[in-house]
Order: C-alpha cells, then structure tokens, then sequence
C-alpha cells in the first residue's frame, strides 16, 4: 500500500467517524428540541399565543430559503466551483441573520421603536415557552451563522477541495439540522391550535 | 466533473426547495382552513424527512466508504 492510499485511508475512515459523531450529537439535540415541543403541547394544549402567522410563514420561508442555498453552496464545492460555494455561504448567513432578526423584532419585541412586542418571558405559560422555544433555536442559528462565517473564512483562503470537504459539509448539515428543527416548532407556535386571548 | 452534471445537481437541489415551499404553504393553509394537527404533523414529520434524505446526505452513514 503507498503512503497516499493509506493516507486516504486513514482519511475516509476520519470521514465515516467524524459523520457518526455529528447524528449522534443530533440525537442528543434532538431530546432538548422534542423536551421543547412536548412542553408547549402540555402546557398550551389546543390553544396558541396570538403570534402573527404572515410573521411565521415569512420567517419559515427565509429559513428555507437558507437551506437551499446552502446545499447549493455544498453542492458547488463538491464540483469545485469555490465562487458558487462561497457566494451560496454568504447568502445562506444574510437569510439566517435576517430570520433572527424577524424572530428579535416581531416575535421578542427587542425593539419596540420597530414593532411592539405582545409577549413577554415571564408573563404567562404563552410568553416563557414561546421565548424558550424561540430562544434555543436562535441559539443554534446564531452559532450556525458563526459555523458558515469560519467556513466561509477558510474556503476564502483556498482550504477545501472537491475530494475532501468534511468542514463544509458538516457545516451544512448543523445549517440544516436547524432548519428542520423549525419545521416542527412553526407549526406547534403558529399554526396548531385555536388563538388564545 | 463536466459541468451538465453540475448543473444537474443545482437542478435537483432547487427541486427540493421547491416541494418544502409548496408543503409549506399547504401547511398554511390547511391551518387556516382546516386546523387538522395531524395533518399539520405530518406535513411537518414529509417536510423534516425530505430535508433529512435530500439536504443531510443521511444515506451516507451507511453508503459504501468515499471522499468529503
């Protein structure tokens, strides 16, 4: 065997351990997120906060969106195609930030100059589990952001081939990991349930 | 790699986009129209697995040894 078979050897077996160790890490997440959902069905039961759903279907369609152009951003690095990946990075940060800061300013009220919010952490089981959820999942698109901006970083440099990517795909995996936890938080805050007054 | 198959893999990441938008504002819908949590449930459960298979590669857990 030549030094560079077992060095890719050695590589591929990395690769198929480095994979099994991030499901396994979102096995783990998964139990804080369904530990989440479940306490909003126990809690609120078949009634819902007075969230505003164009507010929620224009966040989730910016999430999406975000997960689109980040397997396109992997996509284009596995053919080498650096400028698509790092313009499909950028792009995929831009939607995140502006997802959070939907959340920040319509669903948190940080910024009531903007927009007045309704709910408040420790006003009610609607308010704490609402900003629970919210929180935890701005927490992971927050160090998701981070995740694309070092990514992004050493793609700039030359790092990354198209034979050997693990950065980026894992990067696009936590990308998303997030967004399908969404998938299931958009419709247990907006869209189940009759509205609460 | 030939760039027809670049593009065809562009392509089929769009497709995908597009199916989670429309299941997305079928969602919508049926919430407003309709208010099944079932139904809500499930759409959620096809969105999650198609993100899972087409997005996160979960197949290549188990796919014969290759590069990344």
């Amino acid at each position: 065997m030549t030094t560079v078979t077992a060095a890719l050897n050695d590589y591929t077996r990395q690769l198929r351990n480095n994979r099994m160790g991030l499901w396994l890490f979102f096995i783990s997440e998964a139990f804080l997120f369904g530990g989440l959902l479940v306490t909003r069905f126990f809690l609120w039961g078949t009634t819902r906060p007075p969230l505003d759903q164009t507010i929620g279907l224009i966040v989730t369609a910016v999430l999406l969106l975000s997960s689109f152009s980040m397997n396109l951003s992997e996509t284009a690095m596995e053919h080498g195609d650096r400028r698509t990946f790092l313009v499909g990075l950028v792009i995929t940060a831009v939607l995140g930030a502006t997802f959070l800061i939907g959340v920040m300013v319509f669903e948190w009220g940080l910024f009531p100059a903007l927009y007045e919010g309704h709910l408040r952490p420790g006003d009610n089981v609607y308010g704490a589990v609402v900003f629970a959820m919210t929180g935890m999942h701005a927490l992971h698109v927050i160090s998701g952001i981070i995740f694309i901006a070092i990514i992004w970083n050493i793609g700039r440099k030359g790092g990354f081939s198209s034979e050997q990517h693990w950065g980026v795909e894992s990067c696009a995996i936590y990308w998303h990991y997030v967004d399908v936890v969404w998938i299931f938080f958009y419709p247990a805050l907006y869209l189940i349930g009759t509205v609460a007054h | 790699m030939n760039n027809s198959v670049r593009i065809q893999s562009y392509g089929r990441s769009a497709m995908v986009a597009l199916v989670l938008a429309v299941l997305t504002i079928a969602e919508f819908y049926i919430a407003i129209h309709f208010q099944s949590v079932i139904f809500l449930m499930l759409i959620a459960l096809f969105k999650a697995i198609i993100v899972i298979t087409a997005y996160m590669h979960v197949s290549r857990l188990w796919a014969p040894q290759e590069e990344h």
